[in-house]
């Protein structure tokens, strides 16, 4: 059973790569995160290192992408921003997978009036447009880093909870699923061990879509001088102060913009593949004889 | 008809009722409490004890909250701290600023969404075709404070044509000079929504061309264009009331994120500034402010879906 699933992971990672765009926005994301991470024992760079007679200055050999205002590496400071944003994404995303899985199993496993409570809940969490939502936490967690994490995490809560719920019911009277319950099953172990384990496609792809919205959002926070905390580098807060010297540096504002650009189309490209994949992968297995192909 | 809005309506109360509750606590999480927000840290006892009782704070919780939820009913949204201005007419001042940059980002994503949308689902699968779709991914995909800073670089850095931080000028007033102001930020907030409005168009005119009744069109001789045009066009767009739906939450956030690109005085400037300076009743205004024209608009959607779209029971 396990060396069948593992089997079927192997090939459904080896159709995403076929596709060219997703084999690139890997490769992307796999050097982002590689960087990021082993920065400090690979990179001679740091960013916090100041040398003002540097500031401002433009591309050079010394320092790549420029300097700042107070004469610290950019690129530095990029790379480092990235670990920021990817660790910031990640706890979103991890926090909003936790709570919203859940609420979306219990709500389409029982229905009735926990369906009720629980997706009443999610509504109020999608009362007010994303970024405002954390803003508001914000406003009253403070600005940190873990503030922004928790607001762009329970931002994301309604998505996961909604995609779980949704695959649930579509399970919730299939066979084998009444059978477990019939041989004895009790609910939390029907949920967790035949409920949760087959529904696990669409929040995968919902775990690369929100990593994007959430490096985006947290980016978007930061440019606006609600998010992570300065002097932390990150991308968001790069474009911020950046842009007060768009006459002086006009690359301050664009290289950072790039990493940042081309990290959320790779997570994008990576998520539709993804979905394409997995989506042609269940007609397939449904209809057997059907030929095997793109509509 | 009317039955149905008065249900969609009925629905929301338990969601506003809980939302609002949310932001009228917002005062309370805050570490001191509003007192000490309001006087700073170098209060008397005397004046904290005099406040707690002008704002009411000695009284129950329950009580608290629903003096606070009738006064905001009625349009009382409190002074703000530091102008001491009544908070609706602060955000009253602000909202023509946003909705004149709202109108604008919406023409530019018609006109630059339609016409990708339609060429991509005439010849799907051309090479048109994967432009198109590649131009709509990145138009979903770039951050909408970068573009707009690419905006400034090409626009205001380099050519010197427009002025890098947007006013608000009326158009009625002078056209010109609104168009030279709205121009760049409402560029930035349509392509964001062009990207949006082709996906979804695109997808669903691909939909109808697989119709019978196309097929008859074309079978009784009409030119292409007329198929499309005339037949094509209008079910397609139904769907497409939905996406403005869907689109609101991004659409409100991007006006945010844009009117802080451009220093340009709307609502998300005003309430950035509310955050920055922790001036709390300034800053639940707007949130609420934001939370019930959000929601109304929401149901206008639904609404409105359900009167265009005849298939659509009310029950």
């Amino acid at each position: 059973m396990t060396s069948r699933r593992a089997r079927r992971r192997i090939e459904t990672a080896r159709r995403v790569l076929a596709h060219p765009g997703a084999l690139a926005s890997t490769l992307f994301l796999v050097l982002t995160v590689a960087l990021a991470f082993l920065a400090p024992w690979v990179l001679p760079l740091d960013p916090l290192h100041q040398e003002l007679s540097a500031s401002l200055e433009p591309p050079s050999a010394q320092f790549w992408f420029g300097a700042d205002e107070l004469g610290r590496d950019l690129l530095a400071r990029v790379i480092y921003g990235a670990r920021t944003s990817l660790v910031t994404a990640g706890g979103a995303v991890a926090i909003a997978a936790a709570i919203g899985i859940p609420i979306g199993l219990v709500a389409g496993f029982f229905g009735g009036w926990r369906d009720a409570v629980l997706m009443r809940f999610v509504d109020v969490l999608l009362a007010l447009p994303n970024i405002l939502f954390a803003m508001a936490l914000i406003a009253v967690l403070g600005r940190s880093q873990l503030a922004a994490l928790v607001a762009v995490g329970i931002t994301g809560v309604p998505s996961f909870a909604r995609i779980t719920r949704a695959q649930v019911l579509s399970l919730r009277q299939r066979d084998f699923v009444l059978a477990v319950e019939a041989l004895g099953g009790s609910s939390s172990y029907t949920m967790f061990t035949t409920v949760l384990p087959n529904s696990l496609s669409p929040i995968l792809v919902q775990v690369v879509v929100l990593s994007s919205v959430a490096i985006l959002l947290e980016a978007a926070l930061s440019f606006l001088g609600v998010g992570i905390p300065p002097p932390t580098p990150s991308w968001g807060d790069l474009l911020r102060t950046g842009k007060s010297f768009l006459y002086e540096a006009p690359t301050y504002a664009v290289l950072p913009g790039i990493a940042l650009t081309l990290t959320i189309l790779s997570l994008d490209t990576l998520g539709r593949t993804l979905a394409a994949v997995l989506e042609d992968r269940r007609e397939v297995a449904v209809t057997p004889g059907r030929e095997e192909g793109r509509t | 008809m009317t039955g149905y809005v008065v249900r969609r309506l009925l629905q929301l109360l338990p969601v506003l009722l809980v939302a609002s509750l949310g932001i009228w606590a917002m005062i309370y999480a805050v570490p001191g409490g509003p007192v000490a927000s309001i006087l700073g840290e170098n209060a008397t006892p005397e004046q904290v004890r005099e406040l707690t009782a002008r704002l009411g704070l000695d009284q129950p919780v329950l009580v608290q909250y629903w003096s606070w939820l009738v006064s905001a009913l009625s349009g009382d949204l409190g002074r703000s701290l530091h102008t001491r201005d009544p908070v609706l007419h602060l955000i009253m001042q602000r909202v023509p600023a946003t909705l004149q940059l709202g109108l604008c980002a919406t023409v530019v994503g018609l006109v630059l969404g339609i016409p990708v949308a339609i060429a991509s689902a005439i010849w799907p699968g051309s090479w048109l075709d994967r432009a198109l779709s590649g131009w709509s991914a990145l138009a979903l995909g770039v951050p909408t404070f970068w573009l707009g800073i690419l905006l400034i670089l090409l626009f205001s850095v380099e050519l010197r044509w427009l002025p890098s931080a947007s006013a608000y000028v009326p158009f009625l007033e002078s056209p010109w000079q609104a168009f030279r102001n709205t121009l760049m930020p409402a560029l930035t907030l349509g392509t964001y929504v062009s990207g949006i409005f082709a996906r979804f168009l695109r997808a669903s005119l691909l939909g109808e061309l697989k119709a019978d009744y196309v097929r008859t069109a074309r079978a009784k001789g009409l030119r292409e264009r007329d198929v499309v045009g005339r037949h094509v066009m209008r079910n397609a767009l139904l769907p497409f009331v939905t996406v403005v739906g869907l689109m609101l939450a991004t659409f409100i956030g991007g006006t945010v994120v844009t009117e802080a690109v451009f220093t340009y005085p709307g609502l998300g400037r005003l309430l950035i500034q509310a955050i920055g300076s922790r001036d709390y009743p300034l800053i639940q205004g707007c949130i609420l402010f934001v939370l019930v024209i959000y929601v109304l608009m929401n149901v206008l959607v639904d609404v409105l879906y359900a009167y265009i779209d005849p298939r659509i029971e009310y029950s």
